[in-house]
């Protein structure tokens, strides 16, 4: 088969897959009609948002909403996104409900639910940490590796959720000491190390689409993370994962190989490549990583403060893209960006973040049923190429994780600047 | 020397005033380029940071019966002696330019064909920017020496917006840098650098900004005296971190600069009256 017929038979496949997946959206809604307004009152507040909402260098959104208030909204959509297994729902959809629970996001949830327990004091989000661990520990597989894809028993193995997953798992043995949660951590790091290729990149029938991703930066982190607790040598394999990383990081700030055929490259997958690289820069006391980590926060920055948002993907060299808001990406820079400020001191990131917190908090809904109040859309407008028309459980951990480091990161700021 | 003065909006008080200024040193311009007044995007930011109720005593003040300006009130009252003509207060440029005789141009981009064509027919030897578009290069190369620009800050450290704000939070001096404009942000040869040194007289974030403003009104004309007289040489600005700007200040942190100028006014305060005493 020539490669011009192997491409266009792979745009087949993912057109079918596209197509099905209407499709099966559009059944769920006639399934459950009462769903019909609250996905035409959404649709119809963001079009008219859109219309009028001004946009200048020199205006900012505002919004009266307390960052605690919205943190609370947050986990209680958390909350309610628990299924009775202990693993997090992906997704609350406009058209379909709830998914099933998503093992991934169930892992890297549970640091945020840890973190929200001890910021209010709330012991029920650490109830529901315990629970979402147990029920991940049920689901590992024999020799270490976790499910990819939402929970529907029996599944591949993955290298990304794998190394989602072993985030939680390290943060749950920090707060919880348990040797359970310690074997099943090692023994996912022992996979990831083994399944590593000898250039320090994940490929093959374990990764997403069989390629090498710049994103698996977050694979490292909690690698780095488990080597911490366990005084072990998964940093290692971290560190080759890094450096391979750290070649593809253009002078632009542009970072290839995220390597998504058949999407465009989401924010979401910008932001977790600089994501994962600062935070093992930070972690290791790596100046090179946070450097790398840096230049394209600071693109992303400007091109936040001169347009007054994010695009929801972008092309390569940050040259352009599509169209509307991936606001799980908006919140990641708004960690990104806050952790940098906690770093370098410098008071433009903490200004960009809690612009970028406010303009948040203005897209999460204050009103409706379960599954809709105080969740995060995957897009804005609801109709964006991003998980169009849902509501997705790692939006509102990105977003609780923002305010909270908004929270303490400006209370500390505010105390040294007075002392100038 | 010819002279060309470039305003956000015939309404500008800055640009009013620079205008105003240029005259009564009888530096007249042989134009003025000013954005037109009903900029929805300016309207909407002016309304956001003054309020309802200043909004709307602005708008009277500038648009209502013009009898007696005199006692018009101004947004910024360090303007009042730039403004001052025989009948009272200049309310807007149209006023300005029928008492001097000079050419009014409105344009909604500064940047547009037909706006450099009237730009390049004027032949000035310097333009001076009191706000408008970005300006794009083939603009900035028509004016003999240059487009001068008044900066609230001192360069090359705070470029871009919010800079007296952003100087306070650093705990840097304070100042004015009138410098030429070119393709970066502010990051053109600097004529000449000040501090501000009236600190203690300072009541709140936007009086620094009024007086800031005045006083780089003044500083421009200092340095088109110099321009003028030859007795004045750019300097390149040589550690300009060109990829790094400041942004809009959020409101939040505008606190924190608020309460930073009242520790140094404070200090200053202090100083002052150690040195009577002493």
């Amino acid at each position: 088969m020539s490669g011009h017929q192997a491409a266009s038979g792979s745009r087949a496949f993912l057109a079918a897959i596209r197509t099905r997946k209407v499709l099966q959206e559009v059944a769920g809604l006639v399934r459950g009609p009462q769903r019909v307004l609250p996905l035409l009152g959404k649709a119809g507040a963001d079009k008219l948002r859109m219309k009028f909402g001004s946009r200048d260098i020199y205006s900012y959104t505002e919004t009266k909403q307390d960052t605690g208030e919205a943190l609370q909204l947050l986990v209680r959509w958390i909350k309610r996104a628990q299924r009775q297994d202990g693993g997090i729902a992906a997704y609350y959809s406009l058209l379909t409900g709830y998914s099933e629970s998503y093992p991934e996001v169930t892992g890297y949830i549970i640091p945020t639910l840890y973190d929200c327990g001890h910021v209010t004091d709330d012991r029920e989000a650490w109830g529901m940490a315990e629970r979402a661990t147990a029920w991940l520990l049920s689901l590992q597989m024999p020799y270490g590796a976790f499910p990819a894809g939402l929970y529907r028993g029996g599944s591949q193995p993955s290298v990304f959720n794998t190394g989602q997953i072993l985030q939680g798992l390290v943060r749950a043995y920090t707060e919880s000491n348990s040797s359970d949660v310690l074997r099943g951590a090692i023994a996912a790091g022992e996979w990831l190390a083994n399944a590593q290729q000898a250039d320090g990149t994940w490929s093959g029938p374990n990764a997403y689409q069989g390629v090498p991703h710049t994103y698996y930066t977050m694979v490292s982190w909690a690698l780095i993370g488990l080597s911490k607790i366990s005084n072990s040598s998964f940093a290692i394999v971290a560190e080759k994962n890094l450096s391979w990383v750290l070649k593809q990081v253009k002078p632009s700030g542009w970072i290839d190989h995220i390597n998504l055929t058949g999407h465009p490259t989401y924010l979401h997958f910008i932001a977790y490549v600089i994501q994962g690289l600062l935070e093992c820069g930070i972690l290791s006391n790596r100046e090179d990583l946070i450097r790398a980590a840096s230049k394209p926060a600071w693109v992303l920055l400007r091109k936040f403060e001169m347009n007054r948002r994010l695009l929801g993907s972008y092309e390569e060299d940050f040259r352009g893209g599509l169209h509307f808001s991936c606001l799980t990406g908006n919140a990641q820079m708004s960690c990104i960006w806050l952790r940098l400020f906690e770093r370098t001191n410098d008071p433009r990131y903490l200004n960009a973040a809690i612009k970028m917190n406010e303009l948040l908090k203005q897209k999460l809904p204050v009103r409706g049923g379960s599954g809709i109040l105080g969740g995060v859309s995957g897009s804005y407008p609801i109709w964006g190429a991003y998980q169009p028309f849902r509501y997705i459980s790692w939006g509102a951990k990105f977003f609780a994780d923002a305010l909270m480091l908004e929270q303490r990161l400006s209370g500390s700021f505010e105390t040294s600047r007075c002392a100038l | 020397m010819r002279i060309v003065v470039q305003c956000s909006s015939p309404y500008s008080e800055t640009g009013c005033a620079m205008a105003g200024r240029l005259c009564q040193l009888g530096q007249i311009p042989v134009g003025v380029l000013t954005l037109p007044a009903l900029d929805r995007a300016t309207l909407f930011r002016k309304f956001r940071q003054w309020g309802w109720n200043d909004f709307c005593r602005y708008a009277w003040n500038k648009l209502g019966p013009s009898g007696d300006s005199a006692t018009a009130k101004l947004r910024n009252p360090y303007l009042e002696t730039a403004l001052r003509h025989e009948d009272g207060l200049f309310r807007n440029l149209h006023e300005v330019a029928s008492a001097y005789h000079f050419p009014l141009m409105v344009t909604a981009d500064q940047n547009s064909e037909s706006c450099i064509k009237q730009f390049k027919d004027w032949a000035p030897d310097v333009a001076i920017f009191t706000g408008g578009n970005i300006l794009r290069k083939e603009i900035l190369m028509v004016p003999r020496l240059g487009i001068i620009n008044s900066h609230l800050a001192l360069l090359p450290k705070f470029r871009g917006m919010s800079s007296p704000e952003w100087s306070l939070l650093a705990g840097d001096p304070l100042g004015i840098t009138i410098h030429y404009m070119d393709a970066g942000i502010d990051t053109g040869p600097v004529l000449l650098r000040r501090e501000f040194s009236e600190l203690s007289h300072c009541e709140s974030l936007s009086d620094l900004r009024n007086r800031l403003i005045a006083g780089g009104i003044e500083m421009v004309m200092e340095v088109l005296t110099s321009l003028e007289r030859g007795s004045i040489t750019p300097v390149e600005q040589t550690e300009v971190d060109r990829d790094h700007q400041y942004f809009v200040m959020h409101d939040r942190l505008k606190v924190q600069a608020a309460k930073i100028l009242k520790q140094r006014q404070v200090a200053a305060l202090a100083q002052l009256l150690d040195r009577k005493a002493g």
